[in-house]
């Protein structure tokens, strides 16, 4: 019965990760119809600029996070303005396929930027919490407590964001349809901008998370975007809710086959669940198959 | 068909417009005055619901101009044309099928930020529609097709603009629910509201429209008065079957 | 023959010529084997291509297959002490079986879902070949995982062209990957050519038509699924045998994008698109050697910028400067008699 503690430990602290990571890539594809290649590179752009501020610029810890939200913020909107904008513009029939292609583009151009400034080699993040509280058997660091509520947190503000606001209600009704939503006055382009800033910002807020249990390295985001991918279409694309709840349950999954059966058996038990979902419901646990009329 | 610009609210001249290689419409001029009704009527295909496309400018104008109380609205993207004061009710509802009745009813202010003049037009709604008042909490793609068309409407009654263009009202509806539809869009006339109303059956019409256009083929074949156009059995039958 | 047929006999024939023509001009090795390379690139392209281009099947699984290819290849030695020369058709054969088991889970899905799905099979197979250390057999002292673990095979058997040839066995081999080339396009062009291209046709212009005169998208897909594993699983068991060498880096992220980015940088849905872009991005690698750092960067932003500004790779550049300069030569009322109405494929 030890397992239990760390199976828990671990599963609900990458559970929260890939959830944050998850909501923003879902929230993009949901609006747009875009699949984010650079999302990962998001993460590792945010894990940087946070060491920057904090341990090269000496600037205290909640500036430095907010750094990273910034510097992901806006490279989505760049990401946006240079890349999704104008490929839609031009041929919208094949964006789905072409934005993936472009964005990879993007992500390798972004992690060879990363590459050139700060070296290969893996560095510390500062933003580290020490210590851990035992209830019995049980350890719980206060390093993965903090990730989970600061995840929580983040995930509770943007679905308040999105429920209560205004331009919360318009990013909504864009994703719902867009040509309503222009009929109504709604700049749709810029709701699109938003979108991506926003998912940004999450992304980079995420990349300190993951680089505080792990460590920076260029390719910091490229495991929870795969990972983020895998619960993307577990739970149907595009759907918030559904993403979050199959972030937690797949990584309590993935950490029990990984104390089970080996660290290398978690990302195939992953894809073996996937496989399995997608046989039986091809829009996704939570997602519904389009009818498409001919 | 060479009207001053400014006497009348919403002026189209020449419009022409299409989709890829192909003209849907090739030349269309029609004009509202504050306060009217004008309804286009004809087959389907033949570019009615492009005509309020273009106008509200979902798709681009390739010839000829769209004004509102005098100043050109063509070219513009469909969000500015909005702000200018068009209302589209677009054929199909088009409703944001995962937000609540309420909820798309507010989207329909999104343009207006004083809370205060948003709360009164959705007491107004609610008191011309009082069946989205019962439903206010539910969500759009549980409603019923009648139900649907209502929060179209309304959603449309909350923007704030000088000419509302409604596509198809009736389109799929059962007859007892059309009748209701179109009771809504007498009162909307009664109150003052200057409507373009596109419709399949003319019949459905005679009562309200001042004028008619008849729609084939991408070009207006006849305009007049309702009683005139019903009278004349072999435009009925030429083009709009009997 | 119709016009198009004929320009793309022509344009192969070109190319075979060129090809065959190189070692005669080209006395260095280096170059011989950085074109030998870029051919492996332009197989592995060409049936990307034919996956996506033609049949609408975005599939991030294709070094997958080709390091499948590989891998079977030199294990089949490796294990078995088969011969490279049996081994490879051997392995193609399981390829084409493997791309069938992922076709019948990835395919049935729309767009982004198959991609993201042949992207973490790739991913997978990659991750539990590098984090193989189970000990297998040993080999002397030194302890062999099944999978070759993160060094990969090596050593398992040639070509035999080495003993045959000589020092001139990079020609040899040469030659072995032009062959292959060939048989590649002229595969490709079959298929697209034939019953199954005009079943894509029938399914792209008329969906509802196809489909109800009994043809089925996901079956169609399959079929050419497995077909172009067939080829591509090949190319990769001689990639295998060329290097005497396979290791996991073919299964790499950035390689997979290379051969993508080859078939934008070329033009999507173009028969000589991969070749296209394979030649100028293995000659932009190059160019880029000399800032050996910028490469990637450089690829990356390469991908990025053509997507973006260049959506039908050079190829449709080409065309539409064509199409232009047509127009502009038909105004004229006396050549307008020349030219006849025919559009470029």
């Amino acid at each position: 019965m030890d397992i239990i503690g760390p199976v828990l430990v671990s599963g609900m602290t990458t559970g929260a990760l890939y959830a944050l990571a998850t909501l923003g890539l879902s929230l993009v594809w949901g609006s747009l119809g875009m699949l984010n290649m650079a999302h990962g590179t998001l993460l590792t752009l945010g894990g940087y600029a946070a060491f920057t501020a904090a341990s090269q610029l000496g600037w205290p810890v909640p500036v430095a996070v907010l750094a990273a939200a910034a510097v992901g913020g806006l490279i989505g909107a760049l990401i946006f303005m240079l890349v999704a904008y104008p490929l839609s513009r031009r041929n919208p029939e094949t964006f789905e396929t072409t934005i993936m292609i472009a964005t990879f583009g993007v992500a390798l151009t972004l992690e060879n930027i990363v590459l050139r400034l700060y070296g290969g080699q893996p560095l510390g993040q500062p933003l580290t919490v020490g210590g851990s509280i035992s209830l019995g058997r049980f350890v719980l660091p206060w390093q993965n407590l903090v990730i989970i509520i600061a995840a929580i947190a983040l995930m509770a503000a943007t679905a308040l964001f999105l429920a209560r606001t205004k331009a919360g209600r318009a990013i909504r009704a864009t994703a719902q349809n867009p040509d309503a939503a222009k009929l109504l006055g709604v700049p749709v382009a810029r709701v699109y901008l938003q979108v991506l800033i926003l998912s940004g910002m999450l992304a980079g807020v995420c990349g300190v998370l993951v680089s505080s249990i792990t460590q920076l390295s260029p390719s910091l985001g490229a495991d929870p975007m795969l990972k983020a991918f895998i619960m993307c279409v577990v739970a149907g694309l595009g759907n918030l809710p559904g993403a979050i709840i199959t972030s937690f349950a797949l990584a309590l999954v993935e950490a029990l086959v990984q104390f089970l059966a080996g660290a290398r058996w978690g990302f195939p038990a992953l894809l073996a669940i996937v496989i399995l979902v997608l046989i039986r419901r091809p829009g996704g646990l939570f997602g519904r198959v389009e009818m498409r009329r001919l | 068909m060479a009207e001053p610009i400014g006497s009348s609210c919403l002026a189209v001249n020449g419009l022409v417009t299409g989709y890829d290689a192909r003209n849907v419409l090739t030349g269309v001029s029609l004009s509202l005055n504050s306060g009217e009704l004008v309804t286009v009527v004809g087959p389907n295909g033949h570019g009615k619901t492009t005509l309020l496309r273009a106008i509200s400018g979902l798709l681009p104008v390739r010839k000829g101009s769209v004004s509102l109380n005098g100043r050109a609205i063509s070219g513009l993207p469909a969000h500015r044309v909005a702000a200018n004061g068009v209302i589209h009710v677009p054929q199909g509802d088009l409703l944001f099928a995962g937000m609540s009745v309420l909820e798309n009813l507010l989207m329909g202010a999104y343009l207006d930020s004083d809370q205060v003049a948003v709360a009164r037009r959705l007491d107004e709604v609610f008191s011309l529609l009082p069946k989205l008042a019962e439903r206010r909490t539910q969500i759009a793609a549980s409603l019923s097709g009648g139900e649907r068309r209502m929060v179209g409407i309304g959603r449309g009654l909350m923007m704030k603009g000088s000419v509302m263009l409604i596509d198809e009202p009736s389109l799929g509806l059962a007859p007892i629910v059309i009748e209701q539809i179109y009771d809504v869009i007498a009162r909307l006339k009664a109150s003052g509201r200057t409507i373009l109303l596109v419709e399949e059956n003319p019949a459905r019409v005679a009562d309200i429209a001042d004028r008619i256009h008849l729609l084939d083929n991408g070009a207006f074949v006849w305009s007049g008065e309702p009683a005139v156009l019903l009278q004349r059995d072999e435009l009925l039958a030429t083009y709009l079957g009997g | 023959m119709k016009r198009q047929d004929f320009a793309h006999l022509m344009i192969g024939l070109v190319v075979l010529a060129a090809a065959v023509a190189l070692p005669f001009y080209v006395d260095s090795r280096y170059v011989i084997g950085q074109v030998t390379l870029g051919l492996f690139y332009a197989i592995v392209a060409s049936q990307w291509n034919l996956l996506f281009g033609f049949a609408g099947v975005f599939s991030l699984a294709q070094m997958a297959l080709f390091g499948f290819g590989g891998y079977a290849t030199a294990m089949l030695c490796f294990y078995f002490g088969m011969n490279v020369w049996a081994a490879m058709p051997l392995a193609a054969a399981a390829t084409v079986l493997f791309s069938l088991v992922i076709g019948a889970a990835c395919l049935r899905l729309s767009g982004a879902y198959t991609a993201l799905l042949t992207l973490a099979v790739a991913q997978v197979m990659y991750l539990l070949i590098v984090t193989d250390t189970d000990c297998f057999i040993m080999v002397g002292t030194q302890c062999r995982q099944f999978t070759g673990g993160a060094v990969g095979f090596a050593r398992f058997g040639d070509l035999g062209t080495r003993a045959m040839f000589k020092t001139k066995y990079l020609v040899a081999n040469y030659a072995l990957v032009v062959i292959l080339f060939t048989a590649t396009m002229l595969f490709t062009w079959a298929i697209i050519r034939g019953p199954i291209g005009l079943a894509f046709r029938a399914l792209r212009d008329n969906p509802g038509c196809a489909m109800a005169r009994g043809i089925s998208r996901f079956q169609m897909q399959l079929l050419v699924f497995g077909l172009s594993a067939f080829f591509t699983g090949l190319a990769g068991g001689l990639y295998a045998a060329h290097f005497n060498a396979i290791g996991p880096g073919v299964l790499s992220f950035s390689q997979l994008f290379f051969i993508i980015a080859m078939v934008v940088v070329g033009g999507i849905g173009r028969l000589w698109g991969p070749l296209v872009g394979a030649i100028v991005l293995v000659a932009a690698d190059e160019a880029m050697r000399e800032i050996g750092e910028f490469r990637s960067l450089g690829l990356g932003v390469i991908i990025a910028a053509v997507m973006v500004l260049m959506p039908n790779g050079l190829i449709g550049l080409c065309e539409n400067i064509w199409d232009r300069l047509r127009r502009l030569r038909t105004r004229s009322p006396a050549l307008a008699a020349e030219v006849s109405g025919d559009t470029p494929a």
